[in-house]
Formats: structure tokens, C-alpha cells, sequence
């Protein structure tokens, strides 16, 4: 078996916006106040949930956002210190005891979908909340999606692909061609966000 | 006697400027880049402005120096020793403006631990460091008692080279970065060269001036006036490249480009973008052109003052025209890091903070502003100690403590 290269299928036409996977998210992986790692845009509209085009003519889709776990990614080359890496698995994460803080991955992403603490971690309650071993962060790193690490190194699925009520989002290894995420790719239209960029996101959409 | 008060006043006032500059610093420190402006879509600020400001200013001034030895124009060899003293309190300020935009500063050696070396920041480092190491040489061997003139020709042809990269890893910085559209240029390093000779000959040419004035040390006039027209000749040179830039993301009226460029153009970056082409390049151009102007000092300083600032400006507008739109532009946006329960919560009439935004927006916060003048300050500080120390000679310095002072460096024409 050839290595793997972990990736994710979201498919627009089921996605209705519900959110639960940006909060799953956020509560899975203990991300602070003031900050989403998996965020729901709106296409077209000013808003928040607001639709394109002029009445009658209206039309709504969402595109939930994180990090795109990109084969060619430009955070992991402007890293002075690498502690954004590619894992063997594919996946981009961070070694949060490594981060300097110094952003030069959030200017390098084209997504925007990294996230810095620039307090001290703030949560109502005030306590952590997650999986016991979802990794900790303090003050003056940069975070994101690492499609929750502490559940797929157990094998199990990441929380936003498991808590999606209209099973819109798949995860898998896009390297195998019976996997799930290969055949979607395969058989429906898959495509890639901002892909005139060459970053090759391992996060593909279905519109 | 006024001129030792002056210097006095002046010392002390830098003193005062650099602690406070700590103070603010340290108070970052306890607090967290949260008492800055900057947010997760402008995530980078004035710290990052500021650093590639100094490190063109550090570059600008060794690369005239340097090029006086390596290519052996006698002429210009009298200001050697003030540029270099220059250009190192310059780079001083930009390793200290990197260090103090880092979140975690305390992990800050993970740069020598684990560096990683497809990175142009790591480029930086080394750079930097290089450069350092070698103005201090080049410095030292320049104000020995007796020069070796051998080596400081070696240490110049090294320091040429390393001059214009330092500047040029500094460009590439931003400028491979396939993310942000007004910075992936192969003209960024061409560019950012250009500014650094145009800014660090202009300062060059206030503390030169400056230097005179406070008789610490002496350039003659004639000097200074063809440094002026060289400057002329850089500013050309620097507009030329913006031109060209600009006009290249222009002509296509690529409509995502052009909401970048707009920014500039008519945007809130419009005063910055004006400001440089009129009063940084058209202004002191004209004023430099004609040999009379370049005679008077006034016109010269107050020409290179402007130039200075029209560089500062450039730096504003070339950052944060790429930083203030994300790619993906759909609403409600990025989610900007920091939350902070506002008064009025008890009241409950604003219950939660908003923490979303599709564009950037950043204000230098006062802890910002502080800790800049206080880099600023120590490194003015270290310049008119260093002043004072190295340009004094040995001899005349022993005779101004025992005859008094006001004539230390009078005879003093190296």
C-alpha cells in the first residue's frame, strides 16, 4: 500500500449551512473565543446566510472553510522553524511547542484559515473542553484544522465529518482508489478552491 | 557650551524615549500581541513595516560606502565610517523589530535549534547576522589608530555583496509569496534595493549634515552636494520600478488585482501611495536636480527627509496593500483572533463581541507606536554614542578632557 495522503470531500449540494460542523469543530478542539478553525461563508451575499442576486432571482449556497491541507503548502515553506510540517499522512499540522509566533504562515496561506492567539486562550467557561489528548495552546502561536488529530491518529473520523447531519463531508485517504473520497472525486466534479494558486489542496468540493 | 548641552539633552532624551520604548515592550509582554492593532487578516503591522523600513536604511547607506572602497572612488571615502556606524545601529533596529513582533519571544532560539532553510525568513537570519558581523569588523578596522588598508578592502567587497542581499532576502520575503497579489513580483528585490539606496544615502545625508552641524564629525560640502545628486539619481531609479510595477498590475485590469491596486490608487492607501509618489520621489527630484539646490544645505535636508519618509510610506502601502483582502472574500469573513467582552455586556446591550470581518482593517496601537520610537531612540542613541567614541581621536579626545570642550573635533578631517 502506497503511503497515505489524507484528504476531505465536502459536497456543496448537501451542505444547507447548518453551522454544526464549524461548532463541532470548535468544541472538539478546544479553539478559543474570537476564533473559528472551521468557518461557514455564505457565496454571493454582504451577510452571514444571505442570498446571491436580486429577488426573484436568489440564489444560496455555503462553502465551510479550513485549513485545505495543501500537497504544495505555502505555509509549511515559509516556516522558519518547522513547526508547520506535512505529517507522513499527508496531513499540514503544527508542533504548537515550536511555534515563534512570528505569522509568517498566516501571510503565506492564501485561504486565511489560520488562526493566532493573540491573548491568553479565552473560553466560557472557562474550561477546556474536547478529547483529553486534543493538543493544548497558549498564547503567541498560530492554529488550525489538523483534521482533529487526536481522533484520526486513533483511526477514528475528524468531529465535523462525523457531527454533519446531512453527511455532506467525507474523509479519507486520497491515495487509495477504493476509498470513499477517491470515488467522489472520481465520479462527481470535484474541485478545488483557488486552484490557479498550485497550492493542490487535499480538501476537494463538490458543487 | 551650548553644543555639549545640546548633545546632553539630546542623549538623555533618547535615554528616556528607549526606556519607555522597554517599558511598552514589556507590557506586551505580560499582555500578548492582543495590545497591538494587528488582527488575523492584517496579521502583520507596523513592527513588520518598521523592520523592512530599517533594514533598507541599514543597506542603503553600507552600499554607498562600500562601493567608495571596492570601486576606489576617493571622494566618497571620507563618509565611509559615518555610514557604516549607520548601517549597523540600522540593522540593530530591525533584529530588534523582528523580536519584538514574535508572539512567543521566549522560544525564540528555536531559530538556531531548528531552523529550516527553505524559509527566507531563516535567509534573514543568516543574512542579518552576516551583515552585522561584518559592519562591526568593518567598523572596527575603519576607526583603528592606524587603518589597515588591506583589510577594510576586503571587508568591503564583502560587505557590498552582502549589502544588497540583505535587502534583496528581505524582498523576498513577501515577494514569493504566491498568497498575497501585490507582493509576488520578480521585481520586489530590484525594488526593494532601489529603496534602500535612495532611503539610506538620504539619512545618510541628515546625519552627515547633522554631524557637521554638532561638529563630531566633518564632511566638506562639495561632498555632500554630490551625494545629493547621486541620491537624485536614486530616487529616478526607485520611481522608475514603482512605475513599472504598478503599471504592469494595472494595464491588464485584472478585476482581482485591481481591487488590490485600488487600495492604492483611491483607497485608504491612497494617502500613503501619493504621498510617496509627490513628496517622497517628485518633490525632493525636483528640488535635487539643479546643482544650486544641492548647495544649500537646508534643501538637502529637508529633500532627504522627504525621500525618508516617502520610503516609509512605500513600506506602508507595499504590506498592506496585500494584507488588507483575503482571497476568498465571502462573507462573514475571517475571524480576527481577539475577543474581549465589551462594557456594556452587563448592560446587555451588545452581548458578544463581533469577531468576523471580509476586510482588514489595522491602527497602529499605542503599545506599537511606543515600542517603535523606543527602537528608534536606542539606535539614535547608540549612533551618537558611537559618534562620539569612534570619530573623536584618541589624541584630541585627551585634550578635550583636559582643555575643555568645543574643540574636540575640530581639526578632524579624516
Amino acid at each position: 500500500m502506497a503511503q497515505k495522503k489524507y484528504g476531505m470531500v465536502i459536497d456543496l449540494k448537501r451542505c444547507v449551512g447548518c453551522h454544526t460542523c464549524a461548532v463541532a469543530c470548535k468544541l472538539e478542539n478546544n479553539v478559543p473565543l474570537g476564533m473559528f478553525w472551521n468557518r461557514i461563508e455564505t457565496i454571493g451575499g454582504p451577510h452571514m446566510d444571505t442570498p446571491k442576486g436580486e429577488y426573484p432571482y436568489l440564489e444560496m449556497s455555503h462553502l465551510p472553510l479550513a485549513c485545505q491541507h495543501c500537497e504544495n503548502a505555502p505555509c509549511v515553506k515559509v516556516c522558519p522553524v518547522g513547526a508547520t510540517y506535512k505529517a507522513e499522512d499527508g496531513r499540514t499540522l503544527i508542533d504548537y511547542e515550536r511555534c515563534i509566533g512570528c505569522r509568517y504562515c498566516m501571510s503565506a496561506c492564501p485561504y486565511n484559515v489560520r488562526v493566532f492567539n493573540w491573548q491568553e486562550p479565552k473560553k466560557i467557561p472557562s474550561h477546556d473542553v474536547g478529547s483529553a489528548d486534543t493538543p493544548q495552546r497558549k498564547r503567541g502561536v498560530v492554529e488550525k484544522c489538523s483534521m482533529c488529530e487526536q481522533r484520526t491518529n486513533k483511526g477514528e473520523l475528524p468531529f465535523c465529518v462525523e457531527s454533519c447531519p446531512q453527511r455532506a463531508r467525507h474523509f479519507g485517504d486520497l491515495n487509495d482508489p477504493t476509498s470513499e473520497v477517491s470515488r467522489l472525486i472520481r465520479e462527481r466534479k470535484a474541485e478545488r478552491l483557488l486552484e490557479d494558486k498550485g497550492t493542490k489542496p487535499q480538501v476537494y468540493y463538490i458543487r | 557650551m551650548p553644543r555639549k548641552r545640546i548633545i546632553n539633552a539630546w542623549t538623555v532624551t533618547l535615554g528616556i524615549l528607549a526606556v519607555i520604548g522597554i517599558g511598552a515592550w514589556i507590557y506586551q509582554l505580560t499582555q500578548g500581541l492582543v495590545v497591538t492593532g494587528m488582527n488575523n487578516i492584517v496579521s502583520w503591522g507596523l513592527y513588520i513595516t518598521s523592520f523592512m523600513f530599517f533594514v533598507g536604511l541599514s543597506a542603503g547607506g553600507l552600499i554607498v560606502s562600500s562601493s567608495a572602497t571596492v570601486f576606489n572612488i576617493k571622494q566618497f571615502k571620507p563618509v565611509a565610517k559615518p555610514a557604516v556606524l549607520l548601517s549597523t545601529v540600522c540593522i540593530i533596529a530591525a533584529a530588534l523589530l523582528i523580536v519584538v513582533d514574535l508572539g512567543t519571544p521566549e522560544r525564540m532560539l528555536n531559530l538556531l535549534l531548528h531552523p529550516q532553510f527553505n524559509s527566507p525568513l531563516i535567509w534573514d537570519v543568516i543574512v542579518i547576522t552576516v551583515y552585522l558581523v561584518i559592519s562591526l569588523l568593518y567598523l572596527y578596522h575603519m576607526t583603528r589608530p592606524n587603518p589597515n588598508e588591506k583589510s577594510i578592502k576586503i571587508l568591503s567587497s564583502v560587505a557590498l555583496p552582502v549589502a544588497i542581499l540583505v535587502h534583496s532576502v528581505t524582498a523576498w520575503i513577501f515577494g514569493l509569496q504566491i498568497a498575497r497579489p501585490t507582493w509576488h513580483s520578480a521585481l520586489m528585490a530590484p525594488l526593494f534595493v532601489a529603496s534602500a539606496l535612495d532611503s539610506g544615502l538620504a539619512l545618510l545625508l541628515v546625519v552627515i549634515v547633522a554631524l557637521n552641524k554638532f561638529r563630531l564629525f566633518n564632511v566638506p560640502k562639495s561632498l555632500i552636494s554630490t551625494l545629493a545628486g547621486l541620491l537624485s539619481v536614486f530616487i529616478a531609479v526607485d520611481a522608475f520600478f514603482v512605475f513599472s510595477e504598478v503599471l504592469t498590475a494595472l494595464f491588464p485590469a485584472e478585476e482581482r488585482l485591481m481591487a488590490y491596486i485600488n487600495q492604492m490608487l483611491t483607497g485608504s492607501l491612497a494617502p500613503f501611495f501619493w504621498g510617496e509618489v509627490i513628496l517622497g520621489a517628485l518633490i525632493p527630484f525636483m528640488i535635487l536636480i539643479f546643482r544650486k539646490n544641492r548647495e544649500n544645505m537646508t534643501l538637502v535636508v529637508l529633500s532627504s527627509v522627504l525621500v525618508v519618509m516617502g520610503v516609509f510610506f512605500k513600506r506602508i502601502w507595499l504590506l498592506f496593500s496585500s494584507m488588507l483582502l483575503p482571497l476568498l472574500d465571502y462573507a462573514p469573513g475571517v475571524t480576527l483572533g481577539k475577543y474581549n467582552l465589551p462594557v456594556s455586556f452587563r448592560t446587555g446591550r451588545e452581548v458578544v463581541p463581533n469577531i468576523w470581518a471580509t476586510l482588514g482593517s489595522y491602527t497602529p496601537s499605542w503599545v506599537e507606536i511606543t515600542i517603535v520610537l523606543g527602537v528608534i531612540a536606542l539606535i539614535t542613541l547608540l549612533y551618537t554614542l558611537g559618534a562620539y567614541v569612534l570619530f573623536t581621536p584618541k589624541q584630541e579626545e585627551h585634550s578635550h578632557t583636559q582643555g575643555g570642550e568645543g574643540h574636540a573635533t575640530q581639526s578632524h578631517a579624516y
